[in-house]
């Protein structure tokens, strides 16, 4: 069982420093033929956001339950969310993108992934700050409990990063596995309470579906920057001990699944 | 007596092939499930002195580029040893690993830290990749404004600098104009009398002849001749005339 978790961590540790060269490259990278560069991506976020928050406010009021105002009950989820459908949208091609690389040099595969992650958490962690501003405009940002956002912050990186350990490698060689993963992608947004809140189904028919619906650890994340932001509240126990009890398994296996297939990486792509 | 570089013993090498490609899922737990087992290497064995130019030869398919590539640490043995002692530079397509929309400066540096170079190494050798490649100006533009022979000559320079022990070229000296191509003869020939190994695939006899001490002709997956490189290439031959086959450069 644990040969391979400490096969990765072999693999990250001795790679190190040109994971973060690499990071630093490809998040540069992304942007480097036009003008202004990373600003684009704030710009798109800017006009992303503002769609969400009209469409939000027209359509429910201004009420985001347990006292938060809706625009922060929105954007509290939508700045994670960007993040995590970055990186489970297109990390999670690390290894199936990197064709020539793979076939032509001798190279660490297991770090793709982790390069790309880390990439993109650099270019996005700054947005973050959207959400500290629209707090602070609704008073809400008094509470020394914003500093539980860094653990949520190193939490998304820990489910995240396992997770595209895991899917990568499936990806990489299983064009089917890649198809139902793309579907799952575009229902995922709506099975998140970015946009709708978990009371609503409380006492109605289905609440065992919400029930079901949180078995997705996300939740946990998206709930867990509520509570650091705008609540101040910590989460039940159970579902912190779940949470990491799944991303500890999803690493595990992701590791599994690289291990077993870094001799074969050159021979599927 | 030289060192050994390169000893390869009993090595065979087979892809998996699926039918259907959710059927590699289960695979990756079970290793149960491939539809087919294609050989590409079966038993192979050899030794690799240090100085020597060995010529790979052999028909599309035999496996030549296998060899190469599991040599260079790009593919794994099915079973078998290979052992490596020094460093190996792999002319393997050149092109990868660079990025269009870097300079060619820059790309040096990126393509370097892929083939796990250190930024001092590639400061020193940068002078000498500039002269050798000779694309002027262009080095200082992106390189997706370069003909494909200058990413070549790039590739090809930065492997050459890069000061292997072995170096492992995979049908690569058709890149670049006849200036380049002379070039880069004298270079490989400045090579092999400095000491490095070279192993070399190539579908060129003249190539072969002007180059190697020796020369492995791989036929079906096996090693059947290993030694002389004009005997080798007559069987070659011979081999080739009997199978009327298309290509003999």
């Amino acid at each position: 069982m644990f040969p391979s978790v400490r096969f990765t961590i072999n693999e990250y540790i001795q790679n190190r420093k040109l994971l973060i060269k690499l990071a630093y490259v490809h998040m540069s990278q992304s942007t480097i033929r036009s003008t202004w560069g990373v600003v684009w991506v704030y710009i798109h976020d800017i006009l992303y956001f503002t769609a969400f928050v009209l469409f939000r406010i027209l359509l429910t009021g201004n009420s985001g339950g347990d006292g938060m105002h809706g625009v922060e009950y929105l954007m509290t989820g939508l700045v994670p969310w960007l993040l995590i459908s970055e990186v489970l949208n297109s990390a999670t091609n690390a290894i199936r993108l990197n064709k020539v690389i793979i076939q032509s040099i001798k190279f660490p595969i297991t770090i793709l992934p982790g390069v790309e992650v880390l990439s993109i958490f650099m270019k996005r962690l700054p947005s973050f700050l959207f959400i500290v501003v629209v707090c602070i405009y609704y008073g809400h940002l008094a509470n020394i409990h914003v500093l539980l956002a860094l653990y949520y912050i190193f939490a998304t990186f820990a489910i995240l990063f396992s997770a595209t350990l895991l899917f990568s490698a499936i990806i990489a060689v299983s064009d089917d596995f890649h198809q139902i993963y793309m579907a799952f992608m575009r229902v995922l947004f709506f099975s998140l309470p970015i946009m709708w809140n978990f009371r609503t189904l409380e006492g109605t028919q289905y609440a065992f579906w919400g029930r079901i619906l949180k078995l997705n650890p996300l939740i946990y994340i998206i709930q867990g920057f509520r509570d650091a932001f705008v609540l101040g509240n910590t989460q039940p126990m159970e579902y912190t001990v779940y949470f990491w009890g799944m991303t500890l398994a999803v690493f595990w296996f992701g590791s599994f699944v690289q291990r077993r297939m870094q001799r074969f990486y050159s021979d599927f792509i | 007596m030289p060192e050994k570089r390169i000893i390869v013993h009993n090595l065979t090498k087979q892809f998996y092939c699926f039918d259907k490609s959710y059927k590699v899922i289960p695979w990756l737990v079970t290793r149960k499930g491939y539809t087919s087992v294609k050989p590409a290497l079966q038993d192979i064995s050899f030794e690799i002195d240090q100085g020597e130019v060995v010529g790979v030869i052999g028909k599309n398919g035999a496996g030549k580029s296998t060899l190469m590539k599991i040599l260079a640490g790009i593919t794994f043995p099915t079973s078998g040893e290979v052992i490596v002692n020094g460093t190996i530079g792999s002319l393997i397509n050149l092109n990868a690993g660079f990025n269009p929309d870097f300079t060619g400066r820059r790309n040096i540096y990126y393509k370097g830290m892929l083939l796990g170079m250190s930024r001092e190494h590639l400061d020193e050798i940068m002078e000498d990749v500039i002269r050798f490649a000779d694309i002027g100006e262009y080095f200082d533009m992106p390189a997706r404004t370069y003909s494909s022979g200058m990413i070549a000559r790039l590739g090809y320079a930065l492997a050459i600098f890069s000061d292997p022990d072995i170096l492992i070229t995979d049908e690569v000296f058709a890149v670049g104009d006849k200036v380049f191509r002379e070039k880069s003869r004298a270079k490989t020939l400045e090579l092999f009398r400095s000491g490095k190994s070279i192993l070399f695939s190539s579908h060129s006899d003249g190539l072969i002849k002007a180059f190697c001490t020796r020369v492995i002709y791989v036929r079906g997956h096996h090693i059947v001749f290993d030694g002389d490189v004009k005997k080798g290439l007559d069987m070659y031959n011979q081999d080739l005339g009997f199978e009327e086959s298309d290509n003999m450069d």
